[in-house]
């Protein structure tokens, strides 16, 4: 049986993951209420945050706040292309959601051997956004990126929960995602909303990579385990409200690390998932009651 | 001048004739209905104005623009506005966010504007408030303004409908058979709204199975039957003619009437 420290420091450890588990979740929502489309790619945006972060500090040198900025803004308009180049032609021919569903998981895989073709199939990693640390309490550490994630996590859940509730882009998207034909007879228009709720999500993929990437590593291959655990997060959290994917994020990381202390590492996904029949058993609908609601 | 002109608008879903070479002009700031009995494809000709349905064939002009075939929200852009049948609103969204949202057209910016013209912006959403608040007290819902839009009940959805069709500022107003399933006092208010409206220089298009409603209000009927335009003319003319009375009451009533 491990040690109440060991199970205190995995619990630290679980909010940090479970919180980028969490963004992912969110966006995985931002597109799904908008449209009903379930976007595979979400790992993808993740990945991609990770890697040209990586690439604009070892090859241009930039400061890590702006390799940031520049980054997210790069995944966003990926995001946009993947809307432009195959969701909006599916969707304006009627294409079964199932199909348009697939088509973001073949965009996953495309994406992926071109990041191999381009940047090759190593993994790679840059420093924690600020120097020293841990902060030691007791035995327990914590490292100063948690703080980042927990700062960036909570800074950017405010401003979506503002943009949802205060602004105009942000009423008329909630307006598409509970009634797109109402929404477009009052002048909305449904196809651009679909795609800045593409941007918006491929923004917060990328910030979620970008925080992560110091404490462990990015490569080609770590779209699917985080798009995974990302979609996990939101469906317990319900498909609802961003407060409510965060904590299906913090959630599912805190549970996943506690099992890799108590029954080793190879078991992390077993409960992980475990988790996920027991609460859709008992919460068909996600534990804040959002999934299956509306679309 | 008509602000709406429909010639020979033709919708066949197979081997049905829904509609079947409609003309029509609706003279700008009038209130004209539309009657017939139910299936007379009224919903129909309605959907193919607002963008809903491509026509089979015929055109739609509005205010001297062909809006033939053009997409929904350019066609609201351009100021025809409409409700529906079925009301269809944002139901967890409150009373008055249903109304802001639906002054998405009257505003401008979006997060960049809000972020990089704060005061500004700040100014624009107390002034929507502002504006969604006159709207709600205007057809008596400024009570519920609070409430979540779901649990009103049916009568005041209908007028919270109307409101927020007022929010896109209409110069033209379809309203699709607003007065089903509202008991007598809420048709009598609601009729005092689409009235108020009308007196404010907006066109209003009223489709009615309600035919007490329509000849009360309207100014100009125009009744269609199996898809075809019967007849149009004045209440007073309307009620008197005989095709109108046997569309609605059989043939042998009107022999007898």
């Amino acid at each position: 049986m491990p040690s109440i420290t060991e199970l205190a420091q995995s619990l630290v450890n679980g909010v940090g993951i479970g919180l980028v588990y969490g963004l992912i979740a969110i966006g995985f929502c931002v597109i799904y209420n908008a449209s009903g489309i379930v976007n595979f790619a979400q790992g993808v945006f993740v990945m991609l945050g990770g890697m040209f972060t990586h690439a604009l500090l070892t090859r241009l040198g930039l400061p890590i706040a702006i390799a940031a900025l520049i980054s997210i803004v790069l995944v966003a308009l990926v995001g946009v292309l993947v809307q432009i180049l195959i969701i909006s032609p599916m969707w304006k021919r009627n294409a079964p959601l199932f199909a348009i569903i697939l088509a973001t998981l073949a965009v996953q895989l495309l994406i992926e051997q071109i990041v191999i073709l381009t940047m090759g199939d190593q993994p790679r990693t840059y420093p924690e956004f600020s120097l020293g640390g841990p902060l030691m309490l007791g035995p327990i550490a914590i490292d100063y990126q948690l703080f980042w994630i927990l700062g960036c996590g909570a800074l950017m859940v405010i401003l979506l929960t503002l943009f949802f509730n205060k602004t105009r882009a942000g009423r008329a998207l909630r307006a598409c995602s509970q009634n797109r034909e109402a929404a477009a007879l009052l002048g909305i228009p449904v196809g651009a909303m679909l795609m800045l709720s593409f941007a918006l999500s491929a923004a917060l993929g990328a910030a979620a990579g970008i925080l992560i990437t110091p404490t462990q590593y990015t490569a080609y291959s770590v779209d699917g385990p985080f798009g995974i655990n990302g979609f996990i997060a939101a469906i317990i959290g319900g498909f609802g409200s961003a407060p409510a994917a965060l904590v299906g994020g913090v959630l599912l990381g805190v549970v996943q690390s506690g099992a890799i202390v108590v029954f080793g590492a190879g078991y992390k996904n077993v409960v992980a998932l475990t988790i996920l029949l027991i609460v859709l058993l008992f919460f068909p609908r996600g534990l804040f009651g959002g999934l299956g609601k509306r679309v | 001048m008509a602000l709406l002109k429909v010639r020979g608008l033709t919708k066949r879903f197979d081997g049905l004739q829904a509609n079947s070479e409609i003309d029509l002009e609706i003279p700008e700031g009038s209130l004209f209905g539309v009657i017939g009995p139910n299936g007379a494809g009224k919903t129909t000709f309605f959907n193919m104005i607002s963008g809903f349905q491509q026509p089979t064939a015929g055109t739609i002009e509005f205010a001297g623009t062909d809006i033939t075939n053009m997409r929904q929200d350019k066609i609201a852009a351009m100021g025809l506005v409409r409700t529906f049948q079925l009301v269809q609103l944002f139901k967890d969204m409150s009373v008055a966010e249903n109304v802001e949202v639906g002054f998405h057209l009257a505003t401008k910016g979006g997060v960049a504007a809000a972020v990089a013209r704060l005061a500004w912006f700040r100014r624009q959403e107390a002034e929507i408030h502002a504006k969604a608040r006159e709207l709600l007290d205007f057809v008596g819902l400024a009570d519920q303004a609070e409430q979540d839009a779901e649990l009103l009940p049916y009568g005041q959805q209908r007028l919270l409908e109307v409101a927020r069709a007022l929010a896109a500022q209409p110069r033209l107003l379809l309203l699709d058979e607003p007065a089903a399933g509202l008991n007598s006092h809420e048709t009598d208010a609601l009729a005092k709204i689409i009235q108020q409206v009308n007196g404010q220089g907006i066109t209003v298009l009223l489709i009615e199975h309600d035919v007490a409603l329509v000849t009360r209000i309207a100014q100009r009927i125009a009744v269609l039957d199996f898809g075809c335009k019967i007849t149009e003319g004045t209440p007073d003319e309307i009620k008197r003619h005989p095709d109108v009375i046997a569309a609605y009451l059989g043939t042998d009533e009107a022999a007898h009437a």
